[in-house]
């Protein structure tokens, strides 16, 4: 079966959380005729939805992981990524957008453009991802779907224009008014399926009028055809939809749709909107780089002919072993063909194909370019490339942020300790920010990542999952230390009592960076110390930064010069020059007055007007700056940034000060020094840590 | 330079001092002119010299959205740096961000009262301003009260209050939307274009009105122009 790729949509859907977008998911497919009855998220059948593959997430009524599923509608062939909605799993997001060539952005249309959305939308900017717009839940109370278009502009600064307008609103909501045919649309029968097609009630039609006139106006902008037509009052349906279609591709321009996935109101329409304004996958440059080229960029093109590029971008762990969905950027995948993973650099025969239907899956012979299909028994991790005909790209590499916390786990018996490295080996490959490593001082196991929930979650998945009960530590910040000020070292390591010496001096100087976490410069003039030694030299200086004398942090931003030095012929060796650098590096290093860093977060957060004294009141509490608020009659939005180790428990406190009704979102913005009462509290801790361990 | 001869030589001081002492706490003033003149870029710049100072600066911005006006101070901050070839710039920005705090509101919906509730909650909560820039305010649509209630409140707080004001032209006199809180403001600026230059024009400062003084805005960076 060959797909046209014309007809073919690979979209995300993407949402603040609580904006229903589980839901929506549900009625896309329940609408392409897959699954036969609509379920809701929370599980009031007991059944959930089918796109959260997860128990955990039924349970907490959020989405964790993505799930790529293939529906039809019309003549048209739809992937639908599902995105997770909480942004300590931003990662995940990312990596799906990455995948995309459009998107979904819902919204609630009572709480309009909030602090997670801005965050979403701000990641489909950096990837390039066209959207449109669908503001759901119309049929809540207090739902205003224009004042949420007026935010898309403002907040957001989106070009944003209604497609459609609501017949009734709250739940007197029977469909919309579209703008394009000047029709009504209600949406009737059981589920919404029927939809029937009418005049415009009486009372709607200025409004729509006028609606309209700023659609064309808008959407001229981006087609001289029809500019010129509606001068003449010609246009045509077809010229519409061009037009918007280019500005949407070009990022200019925003249609916006409403309904209620809830009531099943108006998804068909939207629906329709993917397909006439979302761009097929050819529509889309993406770009690999070639490995054997200096990784030069490579402009991919969708021919079946061409060899495979292909990324795994999200892996799970099914009944029947390791399953990678794949997104297939150039060529074809076949059962039985041999790809090469240029990450791991390993070739690989395809085995089983599949293609997901979310939980339900179905095995085919093979995938077109453009599509999204899944491969069974592949040793990989999450963001590898695949080639095909000797080729050897990569897809550009993903922006990946450093881990800002860390946390202890110990498990409390002997079988989750098997069960745990399993569990572990299993996420770090899934989540390229969850990291693990054991401390070889207290021979604890150290898992690291994006925030508390971020890590939270993992803990609860090895007791679900691999059935492996962990005890956990308090959570720890990631600090750094850094250096001031430039420092000079001049240190000679001797040991020469007996049995072959040791010797080396090294000379030279430290100092902070800004632009790297380390350099070596080797500045030695006239042989000083022979070159053999030079890389000894630094690698004494790596092996120092690991773990800076203040607190024990790895030490960040500084330059190593080497200026002068002195060997001996026979008792010079290796690990004499680590040494002696190691040595230089003690001595230099409290000279060069270091100072311990914290990750320092951007914290959003939003809530009803009345709250905002306890907001302010919360940040000051936390060593926060208050970087700027934003109000209306209502709402209030705070930006500000915050240390993160102010931010342990934050959710509790901040829903007890303001009975629950604000929010918050948060993610990582800088390392910043730690203010000197601080700093001398975490050296003091550090100290009696130190001396307790020595005991 | 570093950050102390920054402060004394830069043209605000001149600015304050042709101005009798500019406006000082508790006092209010206006910046007024055509669109694209120049207004935002010298509310901004007054900022900037009392954050250097180190003072607290509420920006409460009507027409901006709050990293807009962000942009604004990182830009004339760059420009000042780079004039000044001043040291540690990083470290000076960082304090100045620190010092800042922009408030957006939406004139429609937020009355003068709510603007003046917020600025007491941060007040309270430790970030009292020593001044407050309002830009793009719509004095057309200020209701007859907020005017006598922001200037009680920058005489309680002891704040020095910069306003913007778009208005049309200037003849002699305050234009006919300051007329009515008259009484309220202290210092009221307007800015000429001439061909060169934006000349500042002083329409009322304190007891004195309609005099022109020798400053001026810089046509292409829209800095206030060195003596």
């Amino acid at each position: 079966m060959s797909i046209d790729i014309s007809k073919m949509r690979n979209i995300g859907i993407s949402a603040h959380i609580d904006s229903g977008k589980t839901t929506l998911s549900e009625r896309i497919l329940f609408y392409c005729n897959k699954i036969h009855a609509i379920h809701e998220v929370r599980g009031k059948d007991g059944v959930g939805a089918v796109m959260d593959g997860m128990e955990l997430e039924r349970e907490r009524g959020i989405t964790i992981q993505s799930a790529s599923t293939q529906v039809q509608w019309k003549d048209y062939t739809i992937n639908v990524i599902d995105t997770p909605g909480h942004v300590d799993f931003t990662i995940e997001v990312e990596r799906s957008l990455r995948v995309l060539d459009g998107a979904i952005l819902v919204l609630c249309s009572v709480g309009g453009v909030q602090s997670q959305s801005i965050t979403v939308d701000r990641q489909l900017k950096r990837y390039h991802v066209p959207r449109i717009a669908f503001i759901n839940k119309c049929d809540r109370t207090g739902a205003n779907p224009l004042r949420v278009r007026m935010q898309l502009r403002e907040k957001l600064g989106l070009n944003a224009y209604m497609m459609q307008l609501p017949i009734g609103l709250e739940d007197k909501l029977e469909g919309v008014v579209d703008l394009v045919t000047m029709k009504a649309f209600y949406y009737e029968g059981e589920s919404g399926t029927e939809m029937r097609i009418a005049e415009i009630p009486a009372h709607l039609v200025a409004d729509a009028k006028k609606y309209r006139e700023e659609l064309l106006d808008a959407a001229s902008m981006f087609s001289d055809d029809l500019a010129e037509a509606y001068l003449e009052g010609a246009e045509t349906e077809d010229m519409i939809h061009a037009a918007v279609r280019k500005g949407t591709l070009a990022e200019q321009f925003v249609p916006v749709f409403l309904g209620s996935a809830y009531k099943n109101k108006g998804i068909q329409s939207m629906l329709d909107g993917v397909t006439r304004y979302l761009p097929d996958p050819s529509e889309v440059r993406n770009i690999a780089l070639d490995l054997d080229k200096n990784e030069e960029q490579v402009v991919l093109s969708y021919e079946e002919k061409l060899p495979t590029v292909a990324l795994g971008f999200k892996l799970e762990d099914g009944k029947y072993g390791q399953l990678t969905y794949v997104r297939i950027y150039q060529g074809q995948i076949k059962k039985g063909d041999e790809l090469y993973n240029t990450r791991a650099r390993k070739r690989f025969k395809v085995g089983r194909l599949v293609r997901m239907n979310s939980s339900e899956m179905q095995d085919i012979n093979e995938g077109v370019p453009g599509d999204i299909v899944a491969l069974f028994g592949i040793e990989c991790a999450s963001g590898d490339t695949f080639c095909g005909g000797g080729l050897n790209y990569a897809m550009s590499s993903m922006f990946v942020p450093n881990p800002v916390i860390d946390l202890s786990i110990t498990p409390k018996d002997k079988k989750s300790s098997d069960q745990m490295a399993k569990a572990l080996n299993r996420f770090t490959k899934e989540d390229p920010t969850f990291h693990c490593y054991v401390d070889p001082e207290s021979n604890q196991t150290i898992i690291q990542g994006m925030g508390e929930l971020h890590l939270e979650v993992y803990v609860e998945r090895m007791k679900r999952e691999y059935n492996c009960e962990v005890e956990t530590g308090k959570p720890q910040v990631a600090y750094r230390e850094a250096i001031t000020q430039r420092a000079e070292f001049n240190y000679t390591h001797k040991k020469q009592t007996g049995g072959s010496g040791q010797y080396g001096r090294v000379a030279g100087f430290i100092e902070p960076i800004e632009e790297k976490d380390y350099e070596f410069v080797d500045a030695i003039k006239g042989g000083s110390i022979p070159n053999e030694y030079i890389p000894s030299c630094d690698k004494g200086f790596k092996e120092s930064l690991k773990k800076g004398a203040l607190i024990g942090f790895p030490i960040v931003g500084l330059r190593a010069t080497i200026n002068d030095g002195a060997s001996h012929p026979v008792d010079s060796s290796d690990i004499a020059f680590q040494l002696a650098s190691i040595g230089g590096f003690r001595e230099a290093y409290m000279k060069a007055k270091p100072a311990i860093l914290e990750p320092i977060m951007k914290v959003s957060i939003e809530g009803p007007q009345e709250f905002q004294g306890n907001i302010f009141g919360l940040i000051n509490q936390r060593r926060g700056i208050i970087l700027s608020s934003t109000e209306d009659d209502t709402f209030t939005r705070v930006d500000s940034e915050v240390p993160l180790s102010e931010m342990f428990g934050f959710s509790t406190i901040l829903r007890s000060s303001t009975q629950g009704k604000a929010e918050y979102s948060m993610e990582f913005a800088k390392y910043g020094k730690v203010p000197n009462a601080v700093a001398e509290t975490l050296i003091k801790e550090y100290e009696a840590k130190r001396k307790a361990e020595q005991k | 330079m570093v950050k102390q001869d920054l402060i004394e030589r830069s043209p605000v001081r001149n600015f304050e001092k042709s101005l009798g002492g500019g406006v000082k706490p508790g006092e209010i003033g206006v910046i007024a002119s055509k669109k694209g003149l120049g207004k935002t870029s010298i509310l901004v710049q007054l900022g900037i010299d009392k954050l250097l100072q180190g003072s607290s600066v509420v920006h409460v911005s009507f027409n901006q959205q709050a990293n807009h006006v962000m942009t604004w101070y990182e830009d004339i901050f760059n420009e000042l740096a780079k004039k000044k070839n001043l040291d540690k710039a990083a470290d000076v920005k960082a304090e100045l961000v620190s010092k800042r705090i922009v408030l957006n509101f939406n004139q429609d919906s937020v009355k003068t009262v709510q603007v003046i509730k917020t600025i007491k909650a941060l007040a309270e909560g430790g970030s009292k301003p020593e001044a407050i820039i309002i830009d793009g305010y719509d004095f057309t649509k200020a209701l007859p009260e907020s005017m006598d209630q922001m200037k009680s409140f920058a005489k309680e707080l002891q704040i020095a209050i910069w306003y913007s004001a778009n208005i049309e032209s200037s003849d002699k006199g305050l234009p006919s939307c300051l007329k009515a809180f008259e009484k309220d403001l202290d210092v009221v600026l307007f800015l000429d274009p001439k061909n060169d230059c934006i000349q500042i024009k002083v329409l009322k400062e304190h007891g004195k009105a309609d005099y022109s003084t020798d400053l001026k805005l810089d046509v292409k960076t829209l800095l206030i122009a060195d003596k």
